[in-house]
């Protein structure tokens, strides 16, 4: 590799970079705005013409507050940690197309990559949390550490069932595989999966129990304050950001739209803005799960993981393997797909997410109370 | 056996909150003078001395039965001689010299109100306490005064008992000399 090529690598990486950071300012300004519309309010309305300059504001202000240092911690793991979750997200970045031509590396085996990178973070956030010498730190550090391998299966398998589907890792090809019929279509099931694994990957409401403020006061990040606590946060909305684009990728059609007849430089323009259309959707879904349901328990989210997720992932990659193995048509995929959704559904309903049986308090009558104890009396 | 639907409560919870999305937002942006709420017409606000526009002085006489009953004992007034009924301008043999209400202090509860038997004393919209200096919600008759006045022109405020309470003085009194 010889000096220009070094120098345009590290311009893109550059240029990555400054997209990813715009899309996280843009991203906490939206989430805001978002919630605050959810609960009928108006959101940051006064920095800029309403409140479209409060992300610079609030980085501005992150970014001149004092770094503190707990006195016990343990310095090096306590500074590298935003580090180590902050990389792994964005090194995913280097094989995700934006478009046709817009990508770093297209990978061969881009989503095996995707996956064995990410699950890299959780290390950071247990390394945060042991290096607050903390306890509310620590416990945060493990519950996230208990939660991102759980879901980290699901989540895996629902990749997989994409990837053989479409007979490919590579991201491109994926997408190239969905120009009749995104993947949404023939696997609903899939696309449940991947998304609630992915809402509990990143560790949003309602699976944010690793940093639920009102227990665990902020989890790993509790010591953090100024540029390093803004490094998670980041870590955190680009995570969001890449769960989206994967949605997107894998299951919406990535840039494939019914209607596009450019060509050249336009195309891709055109591709690159109906690509990050569908992305802003999958951001509201996101925002919008985010500011309808509570925070679920501990062990609500255990075993609605491996209870439920778990063997829907299993029974998704299997029908998916066994209608390609039979060669059936790719309908019998959506039909049966469509009837486990609807079982999953019923077996949140049922309970199954509590993890114990329901109704363990026994109600008992006031007057029975009093009839036993008038009873004692006359005894 | 009864089949339920198996979606209804994850669903019903997202379709309430794309509802709310959807309305619109109630905020009001309080500080900004022409966003605030309206308030309406029996709102208390702090109290206020109310001003006899007929014989333009206060219906105030200095009687100190709101400063007597004030639980918070927020307030303070001194009478004097009606200089205005020495010259037969007006019936009110006493008038108020000098009060003064600690708005901060003040609970607004509406007894100075209640036992005012001049129809003196209301409670007027005025609402805000924050004041650039220490001592401004310490207000003297003058502010107080000011603060009715604004009052009355905006509920075209009238008093309860005006045959009572009215300044105009009254009429020679003929009919006893006559019988």
């Amino acid at each position: 590799m010889n000096m220009p090529e070094i120098v345009g690598l590290f311009f893109k990486a550059s240029l990555l970079l400054f997209f990813i950071l715009m899309v996280v300012l843009i991203l906490t300004l939206a989430e805001r705005k978002a919630l605050a519309r959810i609960q009928q309010r108006k959101g940051p309305n006064r920095v800029g013409f309403k409140g479209i300059l409060q992300p610079f504001a609030d980085a501005l202000k992150l970014l001149t507050k004092e770094d503190i240092l707990p006195a016990s911690a343990n310095k090096q793991i306590f500074w590298i940690a935003p580090l180590a979750v902050f990389l792994p997200g964005f090194l995913i970045w280097v094989t995700i197309p934006l478009a046709k031509e817009v990508v770093l590396a297209n990978l061969d085996m881009g989503l095996f990559y995707i996956t064995a990178i990410s699950v890299l973070s959780v290390m950071g956030l247990l390394m945060a949390g042991w290096g607050s010498a903390n306890k509310w730190a620590m416990i945060g550090g493990l519950r996230a550490a208990g939660q991102l391998i759980s879901y980290e299966i699901p989540f895996i398998m629902a990749i997989l069932a994409i990837g053989i589907l479409a007979q490919s890792f590579n991201l491109k090809e994926i997408v190239d595989d969905q120009a009749r019929w995104p993947f949404a279509i023939k696997q609903p099931l899939g696309l449940f999966i991947f998304l609630t694994a992915g809402l509990a990957e990143l560790g949003r409401t309602p699976f944010d129990i690793h940093h639920a403020e009102s227990e665990v006061v902020g989890g790993p990040f509790v010591e953090y304050s100024g540029a390093h606590w803004s490094v998670f946060y980041l870590a955190e909305y680009m995570n969001t950001f890449t769960i989206a684009v994967l949605t997107v990728l894998l299951f919406l059609g990535g840039w494939q739209s019914p209607v596009l007849p450019f060509s050249g430089i336009v195309q891709t323009v055109a591709s690159l803005s109906w690509f990050l259309i569908k992305t802003a959707l999958v951001i509201w879904v996101i925002f919008w799960i985010r500011g309808t349901y509570p925070r679920v328990r501990i062990d609500q989210l255990m075993s609605f993981g491996w209870k439920i997720l778990v063997p829907a992932s299993f029974i998704n990659i299997f029908l998916t393997a066994s209608v390609l193995y039979y060669a059936l048509p790719h309908w019998v995929i959506t039909v049966v797909s469509l009837g486990f959704l609807g079982v999953t559904f019923y077996f949140i309903k049922k309970g199954s997410l509590a993890g114990h049986k329901q109704n363990t308090v026994t109600i008992i009558n006031s007057s029975d109370i009093r009839a036993q104890l008038s009873n004692r009396a006359e005894v | 056996m009864k089949i339920q639907s198996p979606v209804v409560g994850f669903i019903n919870g997202l379709m309430v909150t794309i509802r709310s999305t959807l309305r619109r937002p109630v905020t009001a942006e309080y500080p900004a003078i022409e966003k605030r709420l309206p308030l309406s017409n029996r709102y208390m606000g702090f109290p206020a001395l109310t001003w006899d526009y007929d014989v333009e002085e206060p219906y105030c006489t200095g009687c100190m039965v709101c400063v007597r009953e004030c639980p918070t004992q927020c307030m303070s007034a001194q009478m004097k001689d009606n200089p205005q009924h020495e010259k037969g301008l007006s019936r009110r043999r006493k008038i108020i010299e000098s009060f003064e209400i600690n708005l901060g202090r003040c609970i607004l509860c509406g007894i100075c109100v209640d036992v005012c038997n001049f129809d003196a004393i209301e409670m007027s919209h005025e609402y805000e306490l924050s004041k650039y200096q220490r001592n401004a919600n310490r207000v003297n008759l003058n502010q107080l005064l000011d603060m009715g006045v604004v009052y009355q022109n905006k509920l075209q405020w009238t008093p309860k008992q005006p045959q009572k309470n009215s300044g105009i003085p009254l009429p020679p009194k003929q009919s006893e000399d006559s019988s």
